[in-house]
């Protein structure tokens, strides 16, 4: 254990400890498993900023350890939640259908059953057929593979072909911004497979689990992202605490003589961006469930942007800065612009922090840009440094 | 060339006809009254053969009221008094009494009860003359809109007897409008009068190389088809074409069908038919000797369905080949609706001439389209090609200050109501507006962050959301207008396939305009100069006493000014609301790049290769936008990994890094 990760990165057991200590709260909090302070929907919230955390830990592999701004992350996000929204929505369309057909007088065949079930699904957008791009909707096991392959695939690709032709800076968050409008582009269209604009809706009904009840299954996926975090942060901090993670950094700070010591910096690169992408492809696959609905919208390039916005905030190059801001700027957000805040009367002006939200949190964006580079985990650095100089 | 064809044309065409009416005796022109009092009996008692007389007398008399009469008449508002016969109009029909009005001056005569006049009721047949004879007299109009009207109303309704006076018209119009209408028209009604097919061959040909849409819509009914079968081709019949069952044109479903509607085959059995069939004919759980939980297979149903037959329950379904050979029995064509195979031949090989043109045409005006569209990403990017090219500032609220533009050409606008006049202001004051919005956001926040590209681009886009959400609180989220003036608001219209609505034009003329002064500002002026010392090495130009902080803020100020004008230039034909510029940004930035960073002449090439792209794309898939935009930037982020520097490149010490 002496080589172990969590002693060679001391903020992994800490991290760990905070976490398992919130998953314990929120389930003593929780309606299904404790007093019921939390409402189902406040639990699915927690859950889904859990998600969110992950995928700014994945960005902040790629950004804040490799230097690679990348603008299209949230792509990768709502890759991953469209292949599990496919065979949630496959498998709760089919078991209504059959349980529709069961009454007619003679038993339906397995073909009709596919038919009524591609009907329901895609008369929305004019269509009775299945895409091809649900050729694994029927199988749990195969969409969960796609949740990890496809985003790793078209991480694969593009960054192959970006990382190739040495595309770096400003031009590469440029280029993965483009991807993410064409791909949001792609799948607004009506006729491409994924129910265009409509999104795929209901994911939050769980084949199979009707019995359970939203109560217990939010909690369940708490849990579940609490899970994901936690491995995604070993495996995070592991990958960088190595060798691996020295490279990655020099690629950061210096590409040229990373490449003059010999490294094929290519490589590195795309493995670093491929793994991103599947992390977020995981996160993603563990929101949507959570969140009921996704539709091309939430690829859209603010998403990812904001995704980029919160490691800063955070603080980059630390993969607890990542979670930290993440976590700090989506719940404000959600508390926000949720209509909870009480409103300030200044007698002559209302603020209505609806409203105002967003100017603030955009001047905010500014202020720390400014005045504090290394984000919120940089305040930790300040107090640790004036203890133990 | 068409003209001596029209004429000989018609000629042909009149020699067959028979003769028109007998020439109209003359009458001296007189009062109008006067002349209906003489032909009282015509007026009041007109029957469809007698009307022509007293109509011919009016025209002949040449009076200015005449038109007016012949409309009221028409309408059957035309009234005559009982007492003295005299003819009236009546201010409202519905009113008691009577407002009568003199049928010459427009003068009140008086009232009268209903019972004191007679309103004269022409019937359909009467109405008819008299319509075809105010044609007549709107065709001897002095004033071009009143004929122009007259070739509208024979267009929509042709008589026979059009043919004459247009033929009349042809020889004395001067109105190269007029004529190039009269051109299409004559033609029509030769081709839907004549019996003969010589002077209709000649009317079809007489079209040739006219790509009007009345011209295509006179060629196009001669064409249409019908799809009929028979045992053998018919004699004789003008027969478009024979098809084959199962070809692209005829499904062996839809001849199929043809041939059981025809009564010549007995129908398919569906899926869906075999079902119902089973369902009807379940017995004591089993169907044809099979238990109903089994006939989940495809297989177990036909299996089922086929005891049924054997047990007489249920119609046999003709087998596969049993269809190939009813449709082997019969030949499917399609038969032109018009008889004459002369006509048709010459029709189709008009059309061809005319669709070859129309083609050339359409091409054009997609030409214009792209440079239309070039245009547009031309102005919302050059004021990046500015900041994010020659400064390399990534500015994420370069889209906000197109939006800011839009709005203070609004806010202008409901202050000044001349569009015009608003225009000429709100032109330099979105400029002076962004530029002093730019140069702060450069002292504020831009400055300190030079060394730090990435880390700008989160502050800018932290400024642009707070931009847009200031906007939406102060104007709210809905779309404002922001209209464009009167002369701005038509389109340019070559013919009837190629038209550019004009504010097109205008942004086309002002990016041309932007272009060329950017480019004198850069290359030919000593900011220009500065601006371009201090973006390659700012030590050194400060050393040479130029201040880089000043310039800086310049430059941003400079650029973030030229997107406001832009901005009022969009909002002329998109929607001006506080999101319309995330609508720009992305693009803006891909044409910057793929043009070529650090120079504008990059951004003309980008953005004309972006735009003309993206509609070669929208002409191959036409009804989708979407799939255009989505395949473009595949294709630009193809092309960035061949030239990673754009199309135009700096090269050596300029190209910095």
């Amino acid at each position: 254990m002496g080589n172990s990760i969590f002693v060679r990165n001391r903020s992994v057991p800490i991290f760990i400890a905070v976490l398992a200590l919130v998953a314990l709260c929120v389930t003593f909090l929780s309606p299904a498993y404790g007093t019921g302070a939390l409402s189902v929907s406040f639990t699915k919230v927690l859950g889904m900023t859990l998600c969110l955390c992950l995928a700014a830990l994945a960005m902040d592999l790629v950004w804040g350890y490799c230097g690679i701004l990348s603008l299209g992350h949230f792509a990768f996000f709502g890759l991953g939640g469209y292949m599990i929204g496919m065979w949630l929505m496959t498998a709760r369309t089919e078991a209504v259908i059959r349980a529709n057909l069961a009454e007619s007088p003679i038993p339906p065949t397995e073909a009709e059953v596919s038919q009524a079930t591609a009907l329901q699904i895609f008369s929305v957008v004019g269509a009775e057929d299945w895409p091809w791009m649900w050729a694994v909707s029927d199988s749990l096991v195969l969409s969960l593979v796609m949740v990890v392959l496809v985003p790793g695939l078209l991480a694969l690709v593009f960054g192959w072909l970006a990382f190739r032709s040495r595309v770096t800076g400003v031009y590469l968050s440029i280029l993965t911004q483009a991807m993410t409008l064409a791909l949001s582009l792609y799948l607004f269209q009506n006729d491409t497979g994924l129910r265009g604009n409509n999104g795929l809706s209901g994911l939050q009904n769980i084949p199979g689990a009707e019995a359970i009840g939203q109560e217990r299954l939010s909690v369940w996926f708490f849990w579940a992202s609490a899970l994901a975090l936690g491995l995604g942060y070993i495996g995070a901090a592991w990958l960088v605490s190595g060798k691996f993670g020295n490279i990655l950094r020099g690629i950061r700070d210096d590409e040229l003589r990373v490449r003059f010591l010999g490294y094929p910096v290519e490589v590195y690169k795309l493995v670093v961006f491929t793994l991103s992408a599947m992390i977020c492809g995981v996160a993603g696959a563990l929101y949507y469930p959570q969140a009921g609905i996704i539709n091309p919208d939430e690829i859209a390039p603010i998403a990812s942007i904001y995704l980029a916005v919160w490691v800063a905030i955070g603080g980059r190059g630390r993969l607890y800065g990542a979670v930290i801001g993440a976590a700090v700027v989506s719940l404000l957000s959600t508390y926000f612009t949720s209509g909870r805040a009480p409103d300030v009367d200044l007698g002559f002006y209302e603020i209505s922090w609806i409203d105002w939200w967003p100017v603030l949190l955009g001047l905010g964006f500014v202020l720390v840009t400014l005045f504090a580079p290394r984000g919120l985990a940089g305040l930790f650095d300040y107090v640790v440094r004036r203890q133990d100089p | 060339m068409t003209r001596t064809a029209l004429a000989a044309l018609v000629g042909v065409f009149l020699a067959l006809a028979a003769p028109l009416q007998a020439p109209a005796q003359s009458q001296p022109a007189a009062d109008l009254q006067t002349l209906l009092q003489d032909n009282a009996e015509l007026v009041a008692d007109a029957s469809r053969r007698t009307v022509q007389d007293i109509l011919d007398i009016l025209v002949d008399s040449q009076l200015p009221e005449v038109p007016q009469f012949l409309a009221t008449w028409q309408d059957r508002e035309l009234y005559q008094r009982n007492s003295d016969g005299l003819f009236v109009y009546v201010e409202d029909g519905d009113a008691d009494p009577l407002t009568l009005i003199d049928i010459s001056t427009g003068e009140v005569l008086g009232t009268a009860g209903s019972r004191d006049v007679t309103q004269l009721r022409p019937n359909r047949g009467v109405q008819g003359v008299i319509a075809a004879t105010r044609v007549q007299f709107q065709l001897a109009s002095d004033d071009p809109a009143r004929r122009m009207a007259a070739l509208d109303s024979i267009e929509s309704d042709p008589e026979e007897s059009h043919l004459a006076l247009l033929q009349g018209l042809l020889d004395t119009e001067t109105d190269p409008d007029l004529r190039a209408r009269i051109e299409v028209i004559l033609p029509a009604l030769v081709i839907a009068f004549s019996d003969e097919d010589a002077p209709r061959v000649a009317a079809i040909e007489s079209l040739s190389g006219n790509i009007s849409l009345s011209a295509r819509a006179t060629l196009n009914p001669l064409l249409a088809t019908r799809l009929e079968l028979a045992e053998a081709l018919p004699d004789g019949a003008n027969i478009a074409r024979e098809l084959e069952p199962g070809s692209d044109a005829l499904s062996r479903e839809d001849a199929y069908e043809m041939l059981v509607e025809e009564g010549l085959a007995p129908p398919r059995v569906s899926r869906s038919d075999i079902l119902s069939v089973l369902t009807a004919n379940i017995v004591d759980g089993t169907v044809g000797g099979i238990p109903v939980a089994e006939l989940n297979t495809e297989e177990a149903r036909d299996r089922a369905y086929a005891a049924l037959v054997a047990a007489d329950l249920a119609p046999p379904a003709p087998s596969e080949a049993d269809v190939t050979a009813s449709l082997g029995s019969v030949v499917f064509f399609e038969r032109y609706l018009e008889d004459s195979a002369a006509v048709t031949t010459a029709a189709r090989e008009t059309l061809d001439g005319i669709e070859t043109r129309v083609g050339f045409y359409r091409f054009l005006d997609l030409s214009l389209d792209g440079i239309s569209l070039a245009s547009i990403y031309f102005l919302a990017a050059i004021g990046l090609a500015i900041t994010f090219g020659v400064m390399g500032v990534i500015n994420m609220a370069h889209g906000e200050f197109i939006m800011i533009g839009a709005y203070t050409g609004f806010v202008v606008q409901s202050l000044v109501p001349n569009e015009t006049a608003s225009l000429a202001i709100a032109i330099p004051l979105a400029f002076v507006v962004t530029f002093m919005a730019g140069v702060a956001m450069e002292r504020l926040v831009i400055r300190w962050l030079y060394h730090r590209p990435l880390e700008t681009l989160l502050a800018t886009f932290g400024i642009s959301i707070a931009l847009q959400q200031i906007v939406r609180l102060v104007f709210g989220a809905l779309t404002q207008p922001l209209t464009p003036p009167d002369w701005l608001a038509g389109s340019v219209t070559l013919n009837d396939v190629v038209s550019i609505s004009s504010v097109r034009v205008a942004i086309f003329i002002l990016a041309a305009l932007f272009f060329v002064v950017l480019w004198l500002i850069l290359n030919r002026t000593r900011l220009g100069l500065e601006v371009r010392a201090v973006t390659q090495n700012p030590a050194m130009a400060a050393s040479m006493g130029i201040n880089p902080d000043r310039i800086n803020m310049l430059t941003f100020g400079l650029g973030s000014g030229i997107a406001g004008i832009a901005g009022v230039a969009i909002g002329l034909f998109a929607q001006v609301v506080p999101d319309m510029g995330t609508n720009y940004i992305v693009q803006s930035f891909m044409t910057v790049v793929v043009g070529g960073v650090g120079n504008i002449f990059g951004t003309l090439v980008g953005a004309s290769m972006i735009g003309g792209l993206q509609k070669a794309i929208e002409w191959l898939n036409p009804t989708n936008t979407l799939a255009a935009q989505t395949y473009m930037i595949l294709f630009v982020i193809l092309f960035i990994q061949f030239r990673p520097r754009g199309i135009i490149a700096l090269r050596g010490r300029a190209a910095g890094d």
